[in-house]
């Protein structure tokens, strides 16, 4: 059914086991100064990172494309989230909206995101469930990479022409 | 276009359309038929899918036949497998922040 497909593929649901306590995880996801030093996928630094951890608090990270990302080098992607649960430890749960500095009113997109911690000895269990509830008419072409694949076309268009 | 076709799909009936649209294509009258929804609405339904890209109208004879259009789907599974790839580094990338970050700190 294109129903359940649909709500299985706009409900992402993530799990991974980490070899450290669970005070290390819930502290790597709700301490600025941890968060901002995994945060951010290669090539790109933090810029910005806020965490207020409260209800109605705050999670702010800004993520910059490194010098490596060419001519998106310097493009800032903000995360502007609520803390709507906090179970110490155990559970956190955030609304949340990312886009494009600069092109806000395209590239926007919500989730909702609900972190859950499991401690098991020495390991922790997390599953991580977003929800993708809308997408900016940009996000979806800056995400998968349509840009870097025209610049490629026009590149090889370019040297055909030059041959 | 990619904006709209969430908000197209949210809406209970217009999603019912779309499933019936997916087993075969059909007249506004046939769908109005089969999923007991007057025919304004379902041709209201359908200006919205078709705006969205979702279906496709097809005059044949004195009917309009609806095809659902496969793009935007697509459009959806790529752009949700780039957001869990990001999701997929990230986590990771969080256990190598935590391992090398075995550090007394959070022992204690």
């Amino acid at each position: 059914m294109i129903s359940s497909l649909l709500r299985k593929k706009k409900d992402l649901s993530f799990e991974r086991s980490y070899h450290a306590p669970v005070e290390a995880v819930w502290r790597a996801w709700t301490e600025a100064d941890r968060l901002r030093r995994w945060w951010g996928p290669e090539k790109t630094t933090v810029g910005e990172c806020e965490v207020d951890l409260r209800i109605g608090g705050r999670i702010y990270v800004v993520t910059v494309a490194g010098e490596e990302m060419g001519k998106y080098a310097g493009t800032r992607w903000p995360m502007d989230g609520t803390f709507s649960r906090i179970d110490d430890l155990k559970r956190l749960t955030y609304d949340a909206r990312s886009w494009t500095e600069g092109e806000e009113e395209t590239t926007t997109i919500h989730h909702a995101n609900d972190v859950t911690l499991t401690a098991d000895g020495s390991k922790t269990d997390l599953t991580l469930h977003v929800a993708i509830t809308e997408i900016g008419s940009k996000a979806k072409l800056a995400a998968f990479g349509m840009k870097w694949g025209y610049k490629a076309q026009l590149d090889a268009l370019e040297k055909l022409l030059a041959d | 276009m990619q904006a709209a076709v969430f908000s197209a799909l949210g809406e209970p009936n217009r999603l019912r359309i779309v499933e019936l649209l997916r087993a075969s294509s059909f007249a506004v009258g046939d769908i109005a038929d089969a999923l007991g929804i007057r025919q304004p609405q379902v041709s209201k339904h359908l200006k919205v899918l078709a705006d969205a890209g979702i279906v496709r109208v097809e005059p044949r004879a004195r009917r309009r036949i609806y095809h659902l259009q496969a793009e935007p789907f697509d459009g959806i599974a790529r752009w949700i497998g780039s957001f869990e790839a990001l999701w997929d580094t990230r986590l990771d990338s969080l256990g190598d922040y935590l391992h090398a970050n075995d550090d007394q700190e959070d022992r204690q």
